[in-house]
């Protein structure tokens, strides 16, 4: 079991403030979700976590060390920062064998981690060569070299085909069902929906929500039912009764709030009402994060915030 | 300090770039070569030293040497290749260690052998072979604290476009224009000084040794900054 824990970490570049105070812990056996526009200090948090920057205050700590403590870091911990980091004039393989070698890992483990990331055809071409999508899956390879219990991806999706985002989504459910801590940062709401379990979301260096991405979800955005019909006065005359409010829109259907499918289909049903579409709408994550970060805007805008 | 995972590490880094041991190979070529067309050229003339003259072809095949030091060190200053060098290698220190040796040995080697072939190519007369000894285990210090004095610069600068375009032009500007007048500070620049050990006489303050020492300590001082620069700052 190999948890990160950030514990009241803090950095400030000059006099801002890009991580303020963030107290949070990443569990294994789950994917947890890092989000927040660019610029919120999810990067800054990740090389916190690395020790590759120091903190102004706080501490980032992997299953209860420092990074900088860890023997043989690749071991346990694997990240991708930046896709860029491999040299162009190296090949695939080569960048790979550097690595393990620095961390004992053997070099065949080179090959099988360009095995499960597709690019064994590719693996004895320059990375220069190499599209934004082949390098990002050698970072990705990069971070799995060392058969890490914590994994660590800063924006995996970027320049992945449709295809590779597929991928990358099985991958990350995959390490999460084999026991691991997986955090992948991304500012894609509906893509981290695919497949995290659960959130932790910064605004502007604070923590702005950690908690199970369905919780995250429900608390946030009312539910909605999609419904048309054939006798529209009769479903109007219907939500006046009980006291539902909906709205009629121009190609005939309605959108009933606060409302959950069966209670709507019953209701309909009783009254004889005939319907042709009954579906719940289900509250995207894009709009539960719209709508908490709507509000830490507002929160950071009053001035005689403490 | 560095151990021999981090080592092999950075040593595999140096091999698996094509342009690192082919600034290794021009060093060689582009010494003998100007060694040998020195020596075929060479004049008798009471102001000639048949030491330098073999060994002329160092000047600019130091050029070779100081490139391979910038850029082994440049291509960690390329799109966050550092970050991942230090998150495998947290002890920035063990780290920086292992790239210096990884740097400095094939170019102390390379220079040896360069040293060696130079003074066969040159077919230098008359000279002893203590002082032929002594030039080879000059040559390939030499050219070793350069390869090293360019990849601390580099760790400063964090560059290897800045640190080269500083110190080719300083190396050119050193050796061919004030390169003659002696007994002045310009004996104590970093490369002036260290190439006292490929003279066979030298009048100036320096003798050989003494004159790789004060290279060592310009060296040591860019390592030294280099070290700070690795080990203090944000990546």
């Amino acid at each position: 079991m190999t948890s990160i824990e950030v514990q009241a970490l803090t950095k400030e570049y000059g006099t801002r403030r890009a991580v303020d105070d963030l107290t949070f812990t990443v569990l294994p056996g789950r994917v947890t979700g890092f989000l927040g526009p660019n610029g919120a200090g999810k990067s800054t948090t990740l090389r916190l976590v690395l020790g590759l920057d120091r903190p102004t205050s706080g501490t980032a700590t992997v299953g209860g060390r420092p990074y900088a403590s860890l023997k043989d870091p690749l071991r346990t911990v694997g990240a991708l920062l930046d896709a860029g980091a491999a040299h162009g004039s190296r090949t695939g393989r080569d960048h790979l064998r550097v690595l393990a070698a620095s961390n004992r890992i053997p070099a065949s483990r080179a090959d099988e981690v360009l095995a499960r990331t597709g690019l064994t055809s590719v693996a004895r071409r320059r990375v220069r060569t190499y599209s934004l999508g082949m390098r990002q899956r050698l970072g990705i390879a990069a971070a799995l070299l060392g058969d890490p219990e914590v994994v660590l991806l800063d924006e995996p999706s970027n320049g992945l085909d449709p295809e590779g985002i597929v991928w990358i989504r099985e991958l990350l459910r995959r390490l999460a069902g084999e026991g691991r801590t997986v955090l992948v940062s991304s500012h894609l709401m509906n893509e981290t929906a695919t497949f995290a379990d659960h959130l932790v979301v910064l605004g502007r260096g604070r923590l702005l929500a950690d908690t199970p991405i369905r919780d995250f979800i429900s608390a946030r955005v009312e539910p909605r039912v999609r419904v048309r019909t054939s006798d529209a006065e009769a479903l109007e005359s219907l939500f006046g009764r009980h006291g539902l409010d909906a709205d009629r829109h121009e190609d005939g259907h309605w959108t009933v709030r606060h409302a959950r499918v069966d209670a709507v289909g019953r209701l309909a049903s009783q009254a004889g009402v005939p319907l042709l579409e009954l579906a719940a709408e289900e509250g995207t994550l894009e709009q539960a994060y719209l709508d908490l970060t709507s509000e830490a805007t507002e929160f950071t805008a009053q001035p005689q915030e403490v | 300090m560095p151990n021999a995972p981090v080592l092999h590490s950075e040593w595999l880094k140096i091999r698996t770039l094509r342009s690192l041991p082919a600034a290794l190979v021009a060093l060689f070529v582009v010494t003998t070569a100007f060694s040998a067309l020195a020596g075929a050229d060479a004049g008798d003339g009471p102001d000639s030293d048949p030491l330098f003259t073999a060994l002329s072809g160092v000047l600019p095949g130091q050029i070779a040497a100081v490139s391979f030091g910038a850029l082994a060190m440049a291509a960690e200053y390329h799109g966050g290749a550092l970050r991942l060098s230090l998150a495998a290698v947290p002890q920035r220190g063990r780290w920086f260690a292992a790239k210096l040796t990884a740097v400095g040995v094939p170019v102390l080697l390379t220079g040896l052998v360069t040293a060696a072939a130079a003074l066969a190519a040159a077919r230098a007369d008359g000279l002893t072979g203590s002082e032929q000894a002594r030039a080879i285990a000059g040559c390939g210090l030499y050219l070793m604290l350069m390869a090293l004095f360019a990849a601390g610069l580099t760790a400063v600068f964090r560059s290897g476009a800045a640190t080269l375009s500083v110190l080719i032009p300083f190396i050119l500007v050193v050796s061919f224009v004030v390169g003659d007048s002696v007994g002045t500070v310009a004996d104590f620049l970093p490369d002036k000084a260290g190439q006292t050990a490929l003279h066979r006489t030298y009048d100036g303050s320096l003798g050989p040794w003494s004159g790789l020492a004060v290279t060592a300590l310009w060296t040591a001082a860019a390592l030294l900054a280099g070290a700070w620069s690795v080990r203090r700052r944000d990546t």
